[in-house]
């Protein structure tokens, strides 16, 4: 080595040589480079070896080996510039960009290019070779023995490897990486398709089996069937490995021609888009199902498979030295892993595993995360979806992402004036259930949470709604009848006891092993978790306190609660209360026994009323007998039943004057004077505008029943002694305001039993009884003779009790002095200022206790009445 | 006339009870006599009234409280005279 180096510098020499040198050094280059050119261009034709062979070594002997070796590698990068890459990229020049490639094409025009340009390849390798056996028999002969025999190849073979490759790159068209990508989809799809089709045929073949199951041969049946399947899968195994060995071969190739990351880049995008179009397409829309398992087992099955076996198989191309022993059979090599992750899998196979397992999480993650509204929306059902994406994320970590996310579809898709308070306080109510799978602590929980609470508080309805979610059977959601569902309440309170049994939830248990077993089980917060709050109230999440958390407090829940209780058991025709005495245990164990107090009194009265009545009944039949003396109008005294309520302790009740029809007046009269006979020394106030009464009317040919509130009753009893009333007068003889007769006379109207008319004032109105019902009529009473209308007190939004926000306002007039005053020395308030103010002077009876909303709302109502004035969030006195 | 006949087949009515005295406050608690005393949790029976000689009401729990509080002969809270049960 280092003679050539040196020489090759030393000018001095050329001094020293002879005319005969010269002549020999000059013939032999000549035939040297014509004995190349042959070598190179002359296809195959080794026939100049031997006269090469003596020109290189005569050269050598002049110390001209630098030349050699440089003319003719130049000689060589020329050919393959010209006979390799040349060609090689022309078999490609048809599919220019963007144009549209057929995949058979592809692959028959890559493997027809690849294999001639490896033909070039290994041509111009045995050429190189020959150069090395000359100048290695050369060195052979002038230094015997101490001569590294391999040198030579060392040096010269990389060097032919980086000419080649650096050809190919100098001359790469933008679209080959493409059509590589077209190749490695269209292999991939390929084996794809045959993996399903083979997971399907095992189906089939279960399939089989379970139908069979009831045969007498099932055990030899089962044997059976695994032959067949061995046999099968082995005949798959060996077409998998046609391909697979294909597909070797071409990224061997490619690899050999300096390709080697652009081959890696090009089968992993492939792989990649294969997985991610086959995530989609087994997750797709369907929330039903877990998908997790199926795509982990079909990476195992497709691309894990064919990263196995192309790994084996490069592998086996790389130890080896000559190409034909390369192509020992990957199947020889492990005949017996089928799916090869199980065997040993190599570190490379490893990584792959990880890194399309990742990939299949985090797509499949953003899959759900993208769909997690309408999951949420489907919840129950949709719990195996939900499942998956806490598994996914737990691989990913990428929470923050579902929150922003989810957050953003809230308020586009829920948050908004279209979507009733109801649906979005069940969509709340799913949201914490399914959330609570995916992140126990409840942290995101919170994030999400925030601003649907925000919105629900800008509503009226939501205490409302809360409310008759929690207690009604059909969680509020519709009016179908029955007591199908559970409601919210027992749901929880159901949930509690599950958890309790499990034993998680005793926060206070002094036993020292529980306490180790806790501290042992104890996890940081997220790292998203917010610091302000303390991580010890985030250890269950509590659906019911979330939903008191919209309100703020338990306190104005607690007295929707009572008001729509109220309202429900005024409506009661029978004394059944066992449902509300339920909801009231349940109630009482999240809020309280104090807090619920007073509804308890409330369905105590109607214990009571239901004992007294019977009592009152039993013993006052001398009245009734007087009052069969009284004529036949009288009636009997069975069908009055009361309720007695302990007023103090119910919702402020809306009292309207009603004259009630004078039989039952003399019922009611009777039935007060025994109450006060037996109970004295208490005595009865009717609230004759409460209540409800069944009627029967009977016409002529029909019999019709109805279930109405009083006044109904005694606006149409009026019509049986006369059968026709202008509105005034009806309205003086059953004592109502005349306004009040004409809503309610509507009821009577709308069903086809009074008809309407002018009467000579245009202002008043003639009511008539309609004669001899039509079929027609409204309640399409055609069907059959009787028949019975459920409308009591939910008619036009009648209540009986005052509403929370009529008990406010009354509360709150008794502060309208006070701000109309503040407002008079100041001039102008801010809201917060008012309500400061309030609270410090206001300590007297009755104290201000309101909140600041409460406030608001009212002020606002005096804004609506043109009382105040709101400029730039300050009130002023309108003038 | 097509209408024979109007017949109610029951009347579910309401009313409120109250105590049919002339006060609205048991003197002794301050509490409402349709309500109950501070010791009782459920009004009417439980928690009666209970009249003096002097036509007094008190709740019956609050003046016997205040009966037995006494060494002497109680007096009635409000108007000072020796405290009867009224019809005792």
């Amino acid at each position: 080595m280092e003679d050539w180096s040196s020489s090759a510098c030393n000018l001095g020499i050329l001094d020293t040589l002879s005319n005969d040198a010269v002549q020999e050094i000059v013939e032999s280059y000549n035939g040297f480079c014509a004995a190349t050119e042959t070598l190179l261009c002359g296809a195959g034709d080794l026939s100049v070896g031997s006269e090469f062979v003596a020109d290189v070594q005569s050269l050598c002997k002049h110390g001209l080996e630098s030349l050699v070796r440089d003319h003719f590698l130049r000689a060589l990068e020329e050919t393959f510039e010209k006979n390799g890459a040349f060609k090689f990229w022309r078999h490609f020049e048809a599919y220019g960009k963007f144009s549209e490639i057929g995949d058979e094409e592809v692959q028959e025009v890559l493997c027809k290019a690849l294999e001639e340009i490896s033909m070039e390849k290994q041509y111009q390798e045995k050429c190189l070779l020959m150069l090395v056996h000359a100048l290695q028999s050369y060195k052979e002969n002038i230094s015997e023995g101490r001569h590294n025999s391999d040198a030579e190849r060392v040096y010269l073979f990389p060097k032919y490897q980086l000419l080649v490759s650096s050809v190919l790159m100098a001359t790469l068209p933008p679209h080959f990486p493409e059509i590589l990508n077209w190749y490695f989809k269209g292999r991939l799809e390929e084996l794809s398709t045959i993996m399903s089709g083979e997971l399907n045929d095992d189906g089939e073949i279960q399939d089989k089996a379970e139908i069979s199951l009831n045969e007498k041969s099932k055990v030899s049946y089962r044997v059976g069937q695994m032959e067949i399947d061995e046999c099968y899968h082995q005949g798959m195994l060996s077409e998998n490995n046609k391909l697979v060995k294909n597909i070797g071969k071409v990224v061997r190739d490619l690899r050999s021609l300096g390709f080697t990351s652009m081959t890696e880049d090009a089968y992993a995008s492939a792989i990649f888009l294969l997985l991610k179009a086959k995530v989609h397409e087994l997750a797709g829309d369907d929330y039903r199902n877990s998908v997790l398992e199926s795509i982990k087992q079909w990476i195992q099955a497709v691309p894990l498979q064919f990263l196995h076996a192309l790994l084996v198989y490069l592998g086996d191309s790389i130890s080896y030295d000559s190409v034909s022993s390369g192509l020992k059979s990957p199947l020889a090599s492990r005949p017996s892993s089928f799916y090869p992750g199980i065997n040993t899998p190599s570190e490379g196979l490893v990584r792959w595993k990880l890194r399309l397992e990742y990939f299949a999480y985090e797509t499949l993650q953003d899959l759900r995360i993208a769909k997690l509204f309408e999951i949420i929306v489907d919840y129950p059902d949709s719990s195996p979806a939900i499942e998956d994406l806490k598994q996914c994320l737990e691989y990913t970590g990428q929470h923050s992402k579902l929150v922003e996310s989810f957050i953003s579809a809230l308020r586009y898709r829920l948050l908004t004036a279209g979507a009733s308070t109801n649906d979005i306080l069940h969509q709340y109510v799913s949201t914490i259930k399914a959330l609570r799978t995916i992140d126990p602590a409840g942290v995101f929980l919170e994030a999400v949470g925030e601003p649907i609470r925000d919105y629900l508080r800008g509503r009226k309805d939501t205490i409302k709604c809360i409310v008759t979610m929690l207690t009604d059977g059909t969680g509020g959601n519709s009016n179908l009848s029955g007591n199908t569902g559970d409601s919210l309440l027992e749901e929880l309170n159901r949930d509690e006891e599950n958890q309790e049994n499990i034993g998680l939830d005793d926060d206070f248990n002094t036993d020292d092993k529980q306490a180790w077993i806790n501290a042992q089980h104890w996890e940081p917060d997220p790292v998203e978790a917010d610091p302000l709050k303390g991580s010890r109230n985030r250890r269950k999440v509590d659906i019911l306190g979330m939903i008191v958390g919209i309100i703020g407090s338990k306190d104005q829940l607690v007295n929707e609660y009572r008001v729509m209780l109220a309202e429900k058991l005024l409506n009661k025709s029978d004394y059944d209360i066992d449902t509300e005495i339920r909801t009231l245990e349940l109630l009482k164990i999240h809020f309280g026994e104090s807090s619920m107090q007073k509804c308890e009194i409330m369905l105590n009265d109607l214990i009571d009323s239901k004992r007294t009545n019977t009592n009152v009944k039993a013993t006052i039949n001398q009245p009734s007998q007087r009052g069969a003396e009284l004529g036949d109008t009288a009636l009997p005294m069975d069908i009055l039943n009361a309720t007695i309520i302990s007023s103090n302790f119910w919702p402020p009740i809306q009292e309207e004057s009603l004259v009630v029809p004078q039989p039952v007046e003399q019922l009611l009269s009777d039935y007060a004077k025994r109450f006060n006979e037996i109970k004295i020394p208490r005595k009865l106030l009717w609230k004759k505008n409460l209540g409800a009464v069944k009627l029967e009317l009977q016409f002529e040919d029909r019999q019709v029943q109805f279930t109405v509130a009083p006044i109904h009753a005694a606006i149409i009893m009026q019509f049986q002694g006369q059968a026709s009333w202008t509105s005034k007068n009806l309205a003086a003889a059953i004592g109502v305001p005349i306004d009040v007769l004409n809503r309610r006379i509507n009821f009577w109207t709308s069903k086809g039993i009074l008809a309407e008319s002018l009467g000579e004032d245009s202002n008043e109105h003639l009511f008539t009884l309609v004669e001899g019902i039509v079929d027609t009529s409204k309640n399409g009473g055609g069907n059959s003779g009787s028949r019975e209308d459920i409308l009591i007190g939910d008619e036009e939004g009648e209540q009986s009790t005052a509403s929370v926000e009529d008990q406010l306002r009354k509360e709150m007039t008794v502060y309208e002095k006070f701000i109309v005053g503040m407002l008079t020395n100041f001039g102008s308030m801010a809201l917060d200022r008012i309500h400061n103010t309030l609270k410090m002077f206001c300590i007297a009876d009755p104290p201000y206790d309101k909140t600041i909303q409460q406030l608001q709302s009212f002020l606002s109502g005096l804004v609506s009445e043109e009382k105040l004035e709101l400029r730039d969030g300050m009130y002023f006195l309108k003038k | 006339m097509g209408l024979k006949n109007f017949r109610s087949s029951w009347w579910h009515a309401v009313a409120s009870w109250t105590w049919n005295a002339q006060d609205e406050t048991c003197g002794i608690c301050r509490m409402a006599f349709d309500g109950c005393c501070p010791d009782c949790k459920i009004p009417g029976d439980d928690c009666p009234l209970i009249w003096g000689s002097c036509n007094h009401a008190f709740h019956l729990h609050c003046i016997l409280k205040w009966v037995n509080s006494q060494t002497s002969q109680a007096h009635c809270p409000m108007c000072r005279r020796e405290w009867q049960f009224k019809g005792s």
